[in-house]
Parts: structure tokens; sequence; C-alpha cells
């Protein structure tokens, strides 16, 4: 995978594929992360789904499982960003937000080129690409706590700001394109998709958390510890379970997406991921935290670009997207995306 | 009893929205919505997340705002959204309700 990335992306030979031990080293760091209990219960998820076992999570639970993931994660960042001070998390914080507006820009002409996408659905899937995929964030911070990396805590303020402004940019690219070639587009106002891309529920549900974990510190931290910390692992690994059901459900669609966007889903995390883990390195974060910016960008979103594309490119075909996002590119980066990001990051700082 | 239109409108739950607008747009007076699945045309719809999930949107209206609205569903959503949408009879009481 790694020598496919390489080529594809024309970086050049001194990259890690000679050497042996990098080899093994990502073979090692890859192993570790398969058989942590998140991944192992995703797999389990996909299993059931895939021999049509009658497990089925209720929408409502999905729903609640997401709301305490975001709101945890949030809260664990936002007081590690008060601890830290603002002075230490503008400029990696600036360089997530240029990451998430810029992957559409390069994601864009890939789909609409190599893929023959139409516009429309061009710009659906790069804001589902530059934007983000918690899960993916917080399935990282776990792997790195599991194997003793340390990162910055407050690296969740990144996962925060880096979900809105790719949705903007991939609708404003279809509005641009389909002003230009004199085309009306279905009229949904720009107030409309700000308003989406800001205050959707799982912007709402980070940022807020983020402020309120700022806000209370570690005294506040103190008073819900129990809840939001403790059964952490226990509730993801649920979700993780559901996760795998969901996506296992929609491995029939693959075939409807295509072999381009097949592929798409798969590479595009190494060459966002590369991208990230450098910009994480280049804004001073530590080996973790450059590894976890890595895995931002390489990650996908499935839950605040499909409600914002939905309502403001409503002509872009839903499956296509969502398919990719959640049947490709998560299963990918849970399982082979998270390790690589953190072999890139060993990599340039070793280098 | 008076003579009215109900007007029944299965589709993806991220269009419920755009629905309600258009709704209030052409003069209905108020709506029902629940969450449904099933199968259509293209397959089982998966109601699993609520990225995909389906509702089932009603409302009571006089004879020509379901014909506007109807009219309206066929040229601007049919074409966007994962939709079926048909009317039937229905005897109401109180007509200042609709």
């Amino acid at each position: 995978m790694i020598c496919v990335g390489c080529g594809w992306n024309g970086w050049p030979s001194r990259a890690f594929v000679a050497n042996a031990t990098s080899i093994m080293e990502l073979f090692d760091a890859v192993r570790a992360n398969l058989f942590s209990p998140a991944v192992l219960f995703f797999a389990l998820g996909v299993f059931a789904a895939v021999v049509k076992s009658d497990l089925r999570f209720p929408e409502q639970l999905y729903a609640g499982l997401t709301i305490y993931l975001l709101v945890a994660i949030g809260f664990k960042g936002g007081v590690a960003f008060a601890a830290a001070g603002f002075a230490s998390v503008w400029l990696p914080a600036s360089a997530a937000i240029l990451l998430g507006a810029l992957i559409p820009l390069w994601s864009y002409p890939i789909l609409r080129f190599w893929g023959k996408l139409s516009q429309v659905d061009a710009a659906a899937v790069a804001a589902h690409y530059g934007s983000v995929s918690a899960v993916t964030f917080i399935a990282a911070t776990n792997y790195l706590t599991a194997i003793g990396q340390p990162f910055e805590n407050y690296a969740s303020a990144f996962l925060a700001v880096m979900e809105s402004p790719a949705i903007l940019v991939g609708v404003l690219l279809d509005k641009r394109t389909a002003a230009r070639a004199g085309g009306s587009r279905w009229e949904g106002s720009l107030r409309e998709v700000m308003h989406e891309a800001l205050f959707g529920r799982s912007v709402v549900l980070l940022v807020g958390a983020l402020v309120v974990g700022a806000l209370a510190g570690a005294g506040g931290m103190a008073k819900v510890e129990a809840f939001f910390v403790t059964p952490f692992q226990g509730v993801l690994a649920l979700f993780l379970l559901e996760m795998g059901l969901v996506a296992g459900r929609r491995l029939g669609e693959l075939r409807k997406v295509g072999v381009f966007l097949l592929c798409f889903g798969m590479l595009m995390p190494l060459l966002n991921g590369l991208i990230g883990v450098w910009l994480g390195q280049a804004t001073g974060l530590s080996l973790g935290g450059a590894a976890l910016l890595g895995v931002l960008a390489a990650s996908a979103s499935y839950i605040a670009a499909p409600a914002a594309i939905r309502l403001s490119l409503p002509d872009a075909n839903p499956a296509l997207s969502l398919t990719a996002a959640l049947a490709v590119t998560f299963p990918f980066n849970l399982t082979l995306g998270i390790p690589y990001c953190l072999e890139v990051a060993r990599w340039l700082y070793s280098s | 009893m008076i003579s009215m239109k109900l007007v029944t409108i299965v589709c993806e739950a991220h269009a419920r929205k755009p629905l309600t607008e258009l709704l209030r747009e052409v003069g209905a007076r108020g709506w029902t919505a629940f969450a449904v699945e099933g199968e259509g045309d293209k397959g089982l719809r998966l109601a699993d997340i609520p990225e995909t999930a389906n509702i089932q949107l009603q409302v009571i209206v006089r004879p020509e705002v379901a014909a506007t609205l109807l009219e309206r569903l066929e040229k601007d959503y049919f074409p966007r959204y994962g939709m079926i949408a048909y009317a039937s009879d229905v005897q109401v009481l109180r007509r200042g309700k609709f």
C-alpha cells in the first residue's frame, strides 16, 4: 500500500519503501492497531452485517452514542486547550483550518478528470474528504495512548475546526463552476449552507463541549470524569460495533460507486495523511500531534458533511460520497491509515 | 364533513427541511412527520443512521393546494431527492384547521 501511495503521489524513492526496518515497524504498528478492542469490535460488526445477523442498533442509540463521544472528546480537548494556552494552539489550529479548506481543491480535479464524476458529485465528494471523521480521530488517540506515544491533548480542537471549512469550499466549488457554465443550480442560499456547516449537530457538540471544557478547566473535569473519561473506551467499543454494522451493510453498494472511488477512498488518505503530518511538524506539533493531524487530514466526514451537502447540493448523488466515506475510507483508516500516519510521523521526525 | 386532500410524501430524512418550507409556501397550515423504513424500486432503504433515515410527511390541504404541491414536487423535488408522493380523498371536521 505504501509503495502504491508513494508512486502515485510522486514522492521520491528516498521514502521508506526501500527501508526494510521501516516496513517491519509499519507491520508491527498495524498489528498493534488491529488487535485493539475498538478495531476488533468493528470487525465483529462487519461480520454480523455480512452474515445478515438480525443484530441491529436502534437509530436513536447510534445518535446517542455519537453525542456522548463528541461531547467527551470535545470536553477533554477543551480542558487541555485551557491548560496549554491559546499561544501554543493557534498556529497548528490555523494550519488545520487551512488544510481542511485546501483538501477539496486538489480532490476536486482528481475526481473530475480521473474519476469522470459530474461537477456536483465531485464537489460533494471533495467536501466529504476535506471534512473530518471524529471517530477516526478518537480511534487514533486511543491507539497512540495504547502504544505509549504522547500527543497534545488539545488536538481535538483541530478536529473541531476542521469539520466546516471543507463543506463551505466544496459548495462554493460547485456553485462557481455551475455559474460559470451558465447552468442554473438549485439555489440553496449561501446563508443556509453556512448555517448548516457552522451549526450542524456535530459542530455544535464538538465546539460547544470544547468551550465548556476550556471554561470549566481541571476542576470541572474532576466533576465529570467518572462519566466522560472512565467509561469512554467501552462506549467507543460499542459504537464501533455499530459502525461495523453500518459499514458492513453498505459493502454491497461498493459495486455501485465503482472502482475509481474505491481506489480514491484508499489512496487519498495516504496523500492527505502525509500532507497533514508534514504540516503538523511544520507548525511545531510533537510527533504524536502531527500523526493526529495526519489522521484528521486522511479521514472523511460521514456525519457533518452528508447533512450539509444534502441540503446545499441536492443534485449530488449522496450514495457516492457516503459509501466512499463510510464503507471505504473509514475502515481503511481505522485499520491501516492510523498506523500509516504514525509511521510517516516517525519517519519525518527522524530525518 | 368537508372533502379535502391528504398528501402523503415518503422521502429521505434530509428532504425534511426543504419540504416543510415548500409546504408553507404553497399554503399548507401544518404537517405531521414520522420515521419510516421500507423498500422501494431501488431496493431496501437502509434506515440505520440519521444520514440515510426515511420519513413520511402527511399534510391535509384544499384540493387546489394539493394540485400545486404535487406539481412543485414533481418539478423540483423528485429529480433531487429519494421520494414518492400521493394524494387521497379525506373527510375532515373543523375546516379552519386546514
